[in-house]
């Protein structure tokens, strides 16, 4: 029996969200998302802004788990919540400043970076990824965003061993890196 | 690997800071000798940001999809209960 991954340390939590990503989301969904609809409706928020704010927080407490940042002092629940409060409480300041906006649909505004030039060709190299086949899709973004490790990558996907998942994941990259090239070229023939 | 992929992975160890990256000294001295590895580092370093927002996209429509099985199923007003 696996321990429920509002309990768990950093690091549990991190092989829990690798081990099986929708069980342990679920979990943590189910475990912390009515404290944050009450609270977000509690103050001036709708059901829809509670479940944006609260998707923005798992999707941060995911890249801090799975990137080796994160540090946790209470239960990866409290800390949710915690970050829910904090991002409400910055949404309502910004709306009171610009009443007619609802909270941002596009996941890069989660950080408040300001994103650099190369990040504005983001949209471009996305149109790539998601023209890929599906099994490229699926191990490049295993690898790259969800942080699996390759052996579970390998298994996943059939490989027979670790070396043979690495070599396909190279020749997809190289196939989105093409795709991306010869975009890149026609635009500047065409320009 | 081919060729074309050990060098896709050379530059990936750097982007990365993976465990056989090359020292500082020895990648300036690539980057002098070959003429299209900054290129070919930048090329590569954007398809990583290319790949953090589709991860990203993927991970809010997992979310909303937990979301819908949670509180809009048939029996979603018993886990709502069970979980207050």
């Amino acid at each position: 029996m696996t321990a429920s991954p509002h309990l768990l340390p950093a690091t549990a939590l991190r092989d829990a969200l690798l081990a099986n990503r929708e069980q342990a989301l679920t979990r943590l969904y189910r475990r912390a998302f009515p404290a944050v609809r009450r609270y977000v409706r509690g103050h001036g928020g709708s059901a829809e802004d509670a479940q944006d704010v609260f998707q923005d927080a798992l999707v941060i407490l995911y890249e801090q788990a799975t990137g080796g940042r994160l540090v946790l002092t209470a239960s990866a629940s409290t800390y949710l919540v915690s970050i829910c409060r904090n991002r409400w409480q910055h949404e309502l300041r910004r709306r009171a400043r610009l009443p007619q906006d609802a909270l941002p649909d596009d996941p890069e505004q989660l950080n408040a970076e300001t994103p650099d030039a190369s990040e504005e060709a983001g949209p471009a190299v996305l149109d790539y990824v998601e023209r890929l086949g599906a099994k490229c899709k699926s191990i490049l973004l295993a690898f790259y965003y969800f942080q699996q490790p390759l052996t579970q990558i390998a298994a996943d996907h059939d490989y027979r061993s670790v070396r043979s998942a690495t070599v396909q994941k190279f020749k997809c990259l190289e196939r989105l890196r093409n795709s991306v090239r010869r975009a890149f070229h026609a635009e500047t023939i065409d320009s | 690997m081919r060729p074309e992929l050990e060098r896709l992975q050379l530059i990936e160890q750097h982007l990365l800071n993976g465990p056989a990256a090359l020292p500082a000294g020895d990648w300036n001295l690539r980057l002098l000798l070959d003429g299209e590895l900054a290129a070919d580092t930048a090329t590569q370093q954007r398809l990583y940001q290319g790949l953090r927002r589709a991860g990203r996209q993927q991970l809010r429509q997992e979310l909303r999809s937990i979301h819908a099985r949670l509180y809009r199923g048939r029996w979603a007003w018993l886990r709502r209960l069970w979980s207050m």
